[in-house]
């Protein structure tokens, strides 16, 4: 018997939650078809070591909780997500035992001011002049990211950044220069260059992409800071979600890979499946990959060469490409360098293994040109927080290496990154964390790319699905014809990170994919006045 | 979550999702409180070795699910369960390479049975068939009500003079045990090796004395193995689906510290983090009774006999299992196979316990404390689960018998042990399917009794079934004679999770049963009571 | 002497269960309605096949009050205990050839309801069954049971 709903969504990652729960609200029947045994996608919480440590194999903090609009108009928080924000968010730890580099919650900036100005005042100041400038432009930030990204011209962006950061010396150049030009601009201080040449990391940019600057003034900046656990792990997010959809109504099928995606006459009518066919009478949405989704489920038969070509140019990794390192403990790690600032051992985010920006600089050139580097990684100890993320008087630990490509090494290879990169790694924690000997840890497990890659089909372990690079993000992404979340084909849409804004527990894609369906079918708008997006 | 609710129930198990899901569908405001970041208790898959390789941790059998009315009540299938019942259900190697193999269909069974002994196969048809006649009628009798005591069934079933009436079953099998009963009416070794397997792996251990009365039942639900697709998981959110659709909540890490009572009335719960809930109608608990009564309640709230009852007579499982799980890139080929080619085809296979007295040997030693010599067994869900594993790969789950404390050492040398003894298991798989070396076997992973307790707290000592099973801990007597109707002493407080009766295992009855002592004390409309 | 499912043989099934009862004690109190859904065979000429007759009966206070055929889709009253089964099984009991209980035994005659109340009350039921099995003088019009015997193996009795 074939099934039929108004609508369906491929893949119950956090976005497809996300649209799906607006379209139903809006009166669409919604199926969620899942690949996996679980929803949520990236935003994943396991014991994958023991029984009772938690850890998040994918996304560990949550910036975007604040203006994200699905959490108030679903009352997320009536339904389970509760959230920590720790007031030390993120530190460097130094080896020699040198004062960490400590950046706090926007309303305690003066720790901050004083932990950066124990290296230089003038690297203080400015930093707590830029977050400033990015707490102001918060709402322009939050409105551009649930927006169906705009085209804009060099001149326009130029002019932008001049009226925000004009007085700081910044000029449309700044647009064209790379992430470290910008901060090698600002800041003097090398301890702190290693830290904010990791954060641009995370976020996706590459310290050396020419063009992503000014992103690091508008973005990189603003999200330091705003970093919040989920309790119980970020799969309490999906949770939520989930319950949200269920009680909307959404029907979601788990253990259910789409093979296909049915296309007629030019226009989407459903999906097919092992267990047979679903139809869909009005969208198809797709939060899987944008090869999975154009060239694997739609078929190039139903596409035209152009998208074809774009499809198969589109690139992945080498940026959001991880290992996640999940270690149980006896012991939280106990830093030498608290003895100048002992929030560092109770920092949410702590980077351990580069001892200046050379070393953040030489790991992640390393990473992107397929290399192993030399172990360093970025750790969350979540049950300093939240006891329930370890069982009593014990530590789950968990963290993010940048590894190269699935691709860049052989199956073989990456066994052996498994068995033996995190001993490699507390060899180093070791020297910055004393405590942090084989004795304090009693099991730890390596996820890496390959697996990754296997688990969620984040082709090549990139959780961005698609390369950060200029020209695939913002109006460019994942190519400039689909980047309005529409595809060639009536009916068919993008909601997953392969669109704008890309990779990041922001539920925008799956949120402005509600936005242009909407359009296109004329439903509710889930802009809200006060809200402003 | 808001701060006040109709009912809280404790614990997001199989059976605390579905009273949450009955009641809520009662038109209850309902909160549904699990410790740990998944809902499902035992219903718990997890890649716990290798991407996209999917283990069930704990249940792997479900046997109920043509008779328990939730599945029925709550739409299970509707909500995407897909359940697979194995053509060839079990099957039981011998260290001489003979093997026999149970299906769905009895004829195939007796057939397999017949080629070791005519006698036996034909006893067993006789015994399946009886079983199958009446096994639908007094295991919904037994399961699906509040519990009768052993004497007033007794009694009926005098009077019905069911035991005139029937082969196997009789009132004296309330003092035999498993073993007295194969040895009464089947004669060969292996046919009644393959049979004590069977109620072990149950948790009817074939050597205590009372259980042979539960043993005809049995048999007539070994050809009713049912296999979750995708993992037993998928009923766990299946159940909280349900809930959340007809407006309940499931709330996950939150984890309780104490049922609140006033005035011997329970009010609400207040959760580890301080957060305070309050419950206008009920509170339901589906963990242990340790918990509950030790941990969740001051002791000026129980009475103190129960107090020192929960502590000190609460009958828990004397033996534990240890599992293996496997990610493989092939399906076990056994040896066996040359024997009786439908072994490669049963979804669980006894390795090697040939005897009675094995069987009794080694659980013996498991009582002991000692590890036996392994004769795990083997449950290859791929066999008939095409989504568990990536093409062209399988899952293997070896489970043994094993104690919780090791003699000398306690549950604590677990940690040191796992992998030697994980090993030893696979060795022993090894034997009987040679096929599955080491390039086959692309990662496996222990998971110890002790591990059993550490991820779920309520399997006391790693106690899967959440209490003995004997005749001692049944029916009215379970978990204790005064919480034996799912009322507790405290007022408005409930048990229904597996500690009550019937017992572990996805069944689904603690949760039913508890369901229609609450709707009869809150006078709600039983709509499920479709006769 | 009544037909076999006439009017005049529900209400000798009812008398020989009062009757029968009218000795005993300890009655359960309270009322019972009880639904009995035979569906024919191909076997029974009494139902035809594909055809199903239902019969409800009110047990109140220990006594049957009524016993009569009812539409099959009758809502309006509660039910508590549900038998059913094919014509050739009832027509047996009916004859006294075929005990009700073992047929419950072996599923062939299906029960629902809350069984407690039936196994606490095992006498008392035994004995309405008992009425029903031999308390009247049945006649056959269209044949009496047992039919032919090679219908037996297809009801799997």
């Amino acid at each position: 018997m074939t099934r039929t709903y108004d609508a369906i969504v491929i893949g119950a990652g956090h976005n497809g939650l996300c649209l799906a729960a607006y379209l139903q609200r809006a009166g669409l029947s919604t199926v969620v078809i899942e690949r996996r045994h679980e929803e949520g996608g990236g935003t994943n919480t396991e014991e994958p070591v023991l029984p009772g440590y938690r850890h998040n194999m994918h996304a560990q903090y949550m910036e975007f909780f604040d203006i994200m609009p699905m959490i108030r108009d679903f009352g997320l928080e009536t339904l389970g997500l509760r959230t920590i924000k720790p007031e030390a968010q993120a530190g460097i730890a130094f080896a020699d035992g040198r004062p960490p580099v400590i950046l706090h919650r926007p309303d305690l900036l003066d720790r901050t001011h004083a932990s950066i100005a124990r290296y230089s005042k003038a690297d203080a100041d400015i930093y707590v002049e830029l977050k400033h400038r990015a707490i102001a432009l918060e709402q322009l930030f939050a409105a551009g990211l649930y927006s169906i990204p705009q085209v804009a011209g060099f001149d326009a962006q130029g002019e932008m950044l001049t009226a925000a950061f004009g007085d700081l010396g910044v000029g449309p150049q700044f647009i064209l220069k790379s992430p470290k030009h910008v901060i090698d601009e600002f800041f003097e201080t090398p301890e702190l260059r290693a830290l904010l040449y990791r954060t641009c990391v995370e976020w996706g940019y590459p310290i050396d992409g020419q063009g992503l600057g000014a992103g690091f003034l508008l973005f990189v900046m603003w999200t330091l800071g705003n970093w919040k656990l989920v309790r119980g792990g970020t799969h309490g997010l999906a949770k939520a979600m989930t319950q949200a959809c269920y009680r909307e109504g959404v029907d979601l099928i788990e253990n259910m890979m789409v093979d296909r995606v049915l296309v007629e006459d030019g226009r989407v009518v459903g999906v097919a499946t092992r267990s047979g066919e679903i139809r869909a009478t009005k969208v198809v949405a797709s939060n899987a990959d944008l090869r999975q989704t154009l060239l694997d489920m739609v078929g190039a038969e139903n596409l035209s060469d152009h998208w074809v070509k774009r499809a198969r140019a589109y690139r992945y990794g080498p940026s959001h490409v991880l290992g996640t390192p999940c270690f149980c403990l006896y012991e939280e790690p106990h830093y030498t360098s608290a003895r100048w600032d002992d929030d560092i051992d109770r920092c949410f985010y702590t980077m351990v293994g580069f001892d200046g920006p050379e070393d953040t600089v030489r790991y992640i050139r390393d990473a992107y040109m397929g290399r192993l580097p030399k172990p360093a990684a970025g750790t969350w100890v979540n049950s300093l927080w939240d006891e329930s993320q370890a069982p009593p008087r014990r530590h789950a630990a968990t963290g993010w290496y940048f590894l190269p490509s699935a691709s860049a090494l052989t199956t073989d290879e990456w066994t052996e990154v498994r068995e033996t990169f995190n001993e490699k790694f507390l060899d180093v924690w070791h020297e910055s964390a004393p405590n942090m000997t084989r004795d304090n840890v009693i099991a730890h497990k390596l996820y890496t790319p390959d697996q990754m890659e296997r688990k969620n089909l984040m082709r090549e372990g990139d959780f961005s699905n698609g390369e950060f690079a200029p020209d695939q993000l913002g109006a460019n992404r994942p190519f400039p014809e689909a980047s309005n979340y529409r595809t060639e084909i009536a009916g068919l849409y993008l909601c997953g990170p392969s669109a704008y804004p890309g990779g990041g527990v922001h539920a925008a894609c799956g949120y402005n994919a509600y936005k242009a369906i909407a359009e296109d079918l004329d439903l509710p708008s889930p802009v809200l006045a006060d809200r402003g997006y | 979550m808001r701060n006040a609710y109709d009912a809280i129930v404790i614990g997001a198990g199989h059976n605390g999702l579905t009273l949450g899901a009955y009641l809520a569908r009662s038109g209850l405001e309902v909160l549904v409180l699990e410790r740990r970041h998944e809902e499902g208790g035992g219903l718990c898959t997890e890649e716990l070795t290798l991407a996209g390789f999917l283990h069930n941790v704990h249940a792997n059998y479900h046997t109920f699910v043509d008779l328990a009315p939730p599945v029925h009540d709550l739409d299970v299938r509707g909500h995407g369960v897909e359940y697979v019942r194995p053509e060839v259900q079990m099957a039981s190697i011998y260290d001489d390479g003979t093997a026999l193999t149970i299906h769905t269909d009895l004829d195939k069974t007796c057939a397999s049975i017949a080629r070791f002994s005519e006698q036996d196969a034909d006893t067993f048809r006789r015994l399946y068939s009886e079983a199958h006649g009446y096994v639908d009628l007094l295991l919904g009798t037994l399961m699906y009500q509040p519990p009768m005591s052993v004497k007033e069934l007794t009694k009926a079933l005098a009077t019905f003079g069911v035991e005139d009436r029937s082969e196997f079953l009789s009132v004296k099998l309330r003092r035999e045990t498993i073993n007295q009963f194969l040895d009464q009416h089947f004669t060969n070794d292996k046919v009644k090796a393959h049979l004590a397997f069977h109620g072990a792996v149950c948790a009817y251990t074939n050597d205590v004395p009372g259980l042979a009365i539960g043993f005809p039942l049995l048999i007539g639900k070994i050809d009713n193995w049912h296999l979750c697709i995708g993992g037993s998981h998928r009923l766990a959110h299946a159940l909280w689906r349900d809930l959340a659709q007809h407006g309940g909540v499931m709330i996950s890490d939150a984890d309780v510290r104490s049922i609140v009572v006033d005035r011997g009335r329970a009010v609400g719960v207040r959760l580890v983090d301080g957060t305070e809930i309050s419950a206008r109608k009920l509170v339901a608990s589906t963990v242990s009774v340790e918990q509950t009564f030790l941990e969740f309640l001051e002791p000026s709230a129980v009475p103190e006999e129960l107090h020192s009852r929960v502590k000190n007579d609460v009958k828990h499982k004397d033996w534990s299992l240890f599992s293996v799980h496997l990610a493989m890139t092939a399906l076990p080929a056994y040896v066996a196979a040359e024997f009786d080619p439908d072994v490669d085809r049963a979804w669980v296979v006894n390795l090697g316990y040939g005897s009675l007295e094995e069987l009794n040997a080694d659980f013996a030693a498991v009582r002991a404390g000692r590890l036996p010599d392994p004769k795990p067994n083997a449950a290859v869900n791929s066999l008939y689960d095409p989504t568990d594993a990536p093409p062209g790969c399988a899952t293997g789950l070896l489970r043994q018998f094993a104690p919780f404390a090791i003699a000398g050492g306690g549950e604590g040398e677990w940690e040191s042990m796992g992998r030697w003894y994980g090993h030893r298991c696979i060795d022993a798989w090894r034997k009987y399917a040679p096929n599955l070396t080491d390039d086959v076997i692309l990662d496996w992973v222990p998971y110890t009794p002790l591990e059993i307790a550490q991820k779920l707290p309520n399997m006391v000592r790693g106690d899967w079934m959440m209490g003995e099973v004997s005749l001692a801990n049944m029916l009215d007597q379970r978990p204790l004679p005064e919480l034996g109707q799912y009322r507790t002493p405290v007022e408005a407080l409930y048990m229904a999770g597996s500690t009550q009766h019937p017992h572990g295992f996805i069944t689904f009855g603690p949760a039913y049963n508890a369901l229609q002592v609450i709707a009869d004390d809150l006078a709600l409309d039983a709509w499920w009571r479709q006769v | 002497m009544a037909d076999i499912y006439s009017t005049a043989w529900y209400e000798g099934v009812r008398d020989a269960m009062n009757a029968r009862v009218a000795t005993m004690t300890d009655l359960p109190k309270g009322v019972l309605h009880i639904k009995v859904e035979i569906y024919g065979d191909g076997i029974s000429p009494y139902i035809e096949e594909d055809v199903e007759r239902n019969f409800l009966i009110r047990i109140a206070d220990g006594h049957c009050d009524w016993y009569r055929e009812v539409d099959g889709d009758d809502t309006s009253v509660k039910l508590d205990y549900r038998f059913r089964g094919p014509a050739t099984i009832f027509d047996e009991i009916a004859a006294g050839l075929q005990d009700p209980i073992d047929a419950a035994l072996h599923g062939t005659v299906k029960v629902r309801g809350d069984m407690r109340f039936l196994m606490r009350q095992a006498e008392h039921v035994s004995v309405l069954l008992d009425a029903y099995a031999h308390g009247v003088q049945t006649t056959w019009p269209l044949g009496r049971p047992p039919y032919a015997a090679e219908h037996k193996e297809a009801l799997g009795a």
